[in-house]
Parts: C-alpha cells; structure tokens; sequence
C-alpha cells in the first residue's frame, strides 16, 4: 500500500471518492483496516467517539455477507463433524450426511442475509426497536437493520458481543436455508401420505 | 324472432356460464390449465423490495409434463422438470435431481394437487376483475379462515385460466409477496427448449429413505388444517447441526419445526420479514424449538409451545 493509496483512502473516509475506488476498496482487506481506523480516528478528533462498544460493524457485516456464498456450498463432512454428543443425533446420521449433501440451495434463493447494526442512539432507550429479519432473495445490498435477541449485559466486551451477533446470523440463515431446502425436498409428499400430528 | 333467441342464447350462454361459475370452480379450472396446457410466462417475483425476473415454460409431450423455469438476473439458476423428476442447476452446484411433480418455488403445491386440503383453512371468495400482463383477469380471493395463516388473492386468465398474480396478504391486509406475469403466450408446438430439455440425460433422482427420529415430539396443538408433511432426522443445511425435523403444511403455508440440543448462543425469540417470513425460538427442556415459516409468528410461536416429548 503507497502513499497514493492512502490518498484515495482517506478521500473515501471523507465520501469525496467514485465507484471505482469503492470496489478496490471493497477487494482490499488492507484498505479495509486502515478505512476503519481513519474513520476510528476522525471520530475521535470529533469527540464522537461512543462510551462504549465501539463496534466494528464493517468487518461484521462484511464477514457475514462472506460467509453467505460459503453455505451454498455442501460442506464435506470431513471438515466438520467434529464428535458431538447432541441430544437427538445418533450414529445412523453419518450415512445420511452424504446423501444429503448432495442437495444445496443457491444462494440466490436462499439468501437471508441477516444484518445486525445496533443503533446507537436506541442504545439508552427503554423500548429496543422490535427485531427485523431482512431477507434477500437476491444478492444485493443490505440495508443494515436492528437485530438483537436481548440487549446484552454490560459486561460483555465488543468482541464477544460482535462474535455472538455473528454467530446468531449464521444460526439463523442456516435454519432459513434449510427450511427453503426442505420446502424443495418435499415438494411432492402429499398431505394424506402421513396426518399424524 | 326465433332465430335470433337462439343466436343469441350460443353467444350469450356461455359468458353467462363463467359469469356463474364459482370461486372454487375457476381454481379447479386453473389447476386444469397449469398441467395441462402449453404456455411460456414471463413473471416477476417482488418481496422486500426486491425483484426476480423468472421466465416458466410448461408444456405435455408424451403425456409427460414438461416444465422449465429459469430465473434471469443474477447467478444462473434453473429448473427443469420432466414428468416426475426436477432437476435443479444452480451456479456452483453439481445438478441434482429429485422427484417431484412439480417445481418448487412458484405457484403453490395445492394449485396444482388437491384443492380439496384447502376447504379446511381457507374459503374461496370470487372479487373483481383486473387488466393484468395486457390480459382480463378475474380475482379468486384464498381467504384464511383465522388468523394464523395468511391469505392470498389470485387473478386467473378469463380465457385459458392461467393465474396471472399472486398477492399474499397479512392478517393486516398488507402485501407480502407478489408473483406476478408481465407476458404469457400459449403455444401448440412444443418450444425448442423443452424439447431439448427432454432429450437431455439429467442426474437420476433417488428416493431417501427419512431418518428416524430418536424421540417422539407430539403437537398439542396445531392450527386447523395443518398436517404434518415430513418427519426425520437430519443435519442442517449450512450448518451440519443434528436437528429433529418436522414439516407442516395447510396446502398453502408451509411451517418447519427443529428441536435440537440448547446452544451457547441464543437466537432471538422472535425474528419476522417484511415478506412474511418469520422464526421463533423457544426452549423445551434442554431442548431449543425453532420454527420457521412464513406464517404470523404469533402461529409459530404457539406451534413452539404446544410440543410435547411423547414417551
């Protein structure tokens, strides 16, 4: 990274920078850091700097828009079964695994991107804004919205706190996902095959 | 004199014939043409604010259904189906197939099967009439009988009975989602397409035996005119998490229940979707409920806290 670049960084901190520059941006990690600290940095000449948590929501929504082509892709059982004792699988899964991996939903039908932005100026207030689900059925761009299951003790650090938000998206764009894939699998079972409750 | 009264009685009867035909009469008549007509549709699918361009082709050759459904922005994503057995192409995707007789993903499963099932849930209100993709239509209003569902409007063809749009609505009368066409044209020669997508070797589909569950979780309580569809044992999708996996369906709406071990990291109790769809969590035990389903949440959040562990 030169001194050029930094230039043009810096001229995108302060939004006086066209797409072009924002798509290099978008590919550089790098760039990506120093764009937080400048802007880390600007905040704080501002004295606009939050009490608390100062969340690094960039590299949250970035990580979760990432991880989203990732789960289009069947994973291989390999990498993560990893030897659990859960309360309802037993040995038999394993063969099923396989089979089951062979099926996927694209992440185009499936995208639930689920994006998380705490909003500052809610933080004090008694009334936390309801949760919303923001469903993307296509890629594009999300438009950031509250999502928390409670608001979170006081004590717990950003990092956990960013780490938990994530791990709450993730769980839930699985379980999305996979009642997207179900409907799929079981487009043809009729109603009068099995009406046990 | 007479001559004229029976002029008019064949021009006028059977106008008069669709004028008095019911709500439920002109869904079974669409049913009909879904299967059995040839036609091509092109049709946009708006929810969230969001757009999906898609064009469907269904035809019967053979006797056998034929049906390709591509959607056109984005990825390539594409479905075709021959008789009963759909493959999906998806962008990253080794194809694969499935069987089914239908695809899923655009008209409702009970358009096309049993219109029946929806008696239970659902009543079938005729309403006005519509220019809709440059064609008359007229409205089939599906109207939930409670409101733990929601309900649907859909504007048939008044010449061939196509649907033409489909609006879902919330308890509240919002709209939801919208499937709409924007160009439908019938044809009588099969189109290249699916003549090629006929002749093509697809991956063979398997029939999977469903795992069986370990334990037995029994619904006290479901809302009228939901049955269980699918009952197994597998690993989430993305995931890999061993869940326990129930289906509901009213025909329509379409709910799926997971019980699986409590994690460390607690999802919010309730989530919803500007385009209906919702999840709930709950906990049994030590067991964590999740219900998905695009559904009122406060239905799924009953369906959670009716589940009982049978011994």
């Amino acid at each position: 990274m030169d001194k050029l670049d930094q230039e043009w960084l810096s001229a995108a901190v302060d939004g006086d920078i066209d797409e072009q520059a924002i798509k290099a941006l978008s590919n550089d990690s790098y760039a990506q850091d120093k764009w937080c600290n400048y802007h880390l940095i600007g905040d704080a000449i501002r004295d606009e700097l939050p009490d608390a948590i100062p969340l690094d929501l960039t590299a949250g929504i970035a990580s979760a828009l990432e991880s989203e082509p990732e789960l289009l892709v069947p994973q291989t059982p390999e990498t993560k079964v990893t030897v659990e004792e859960p309360l309802v699988a037993n040995a038999k899964v394993v063969p099923l695994f396989k089979q089951v991996g062979q099926y996927a939903i694209a992440a185009s039908v499936a995208v639930m991107a689920v994006i998380g932005v705490q909003n500052y100026q809610q933080v004090e207030q008694e009334n936390h804004p309801s949760p919303v689900l923001n469903t993307l059925p296509i890629m594009g761009s999300a438009s950031p919205v509250s999502l928390q299951a409670e608001p979170s003790s006081n004590a717990v650090s950003a990092q956990e706190y960013n780490e938990q938000l994530q791990e709450q998206r993730r769980r839930i764009n699985a379980y999305l996902q996979d009642h997207l894939l179900q409907q799929r699998l079981n487009s043809n079972s009729s109603l009068s095959q099995n009406s046990d409750n | 004199m007479r001559n004229i009264l029976i002029f008019l009685s064949l021009v006028a009867l059977p106008a008069l014939a669709q004028n008095e035909m019911t709500a439920k009469a002109w869904l079974e008549n669409m049913s009909q043409a879904l299967q059995h007509q040839g036609y091509k549709a092109s049709m946009v699918q708006v929810q969230a604010g969001h757009i999906r361009p898609l064009v469907y082709l269904h035809d019967k050759v053979d006797n056998k259904e034929v049906a390709f459904l591509e959607y056109l922005n984005g990825p390539p994503q594409k479905a075709v189906r021959i008789d009963n057995t759909v493959t999906f192409i998806e962008h990253d995707q080794t194809p694969y197939s499935i069987f089914s007789n239908r695809i899923e993903g655009l008209w409702p499963a009970a358009f096309t099967s049993n219109l029946g099932i929806l008696s239970h849930s659902y009543q079938f209100v005729l309403g006005g009439r519509a220019r809709i993709a440059g064609r008359p239509g007229q409205l089939v209003r599906i109207i939930s009988k409670d409101n733990n569902r929601f309900s649907y409007r859909v504007w048939l063809d008044m010449d061939n009975f196509l649907p033409l749009r489909m609006d879902t609505v919330s308890v509240d009368k919002n709209l939801l989602q919208q499937l709409m066409v924007v160009e439908i044209g019938q044809f009588d020669t099969t189109p290249e397409i699916l003549q090629e997508a006929i002749k093509r070797q697809w991956p063979s589909a398997r029939v999977i035996s469903p795992q069986k569950q370990t334990y037995h979780w029994k619904f006290t309580w479901l809302p009228k005119g939901f049955k269980v569809r699918t009952r197994d044992h597998h690993r989430l999708y993305g995931s890999r998490e061993p869940v326990e996996y129930i289906g509901l369906t009213d025909g329509l709406a379409n709910i799926s229940v997971y019980i699986s071990e409590s994690k460390t990291t607690e999802l919010p109790s309730e989530l919803t979707s500007q385009n209906g769809m919702a999840i709930v969590t709950d906990r049994i035990g030590d067991a964590e409920v999740v219900v998905v389903g695009q559904a009122p949440s406060k239905t799924l959040i009953e369906i959670a806290k009716s589940l009982r562990l049978e011994n």
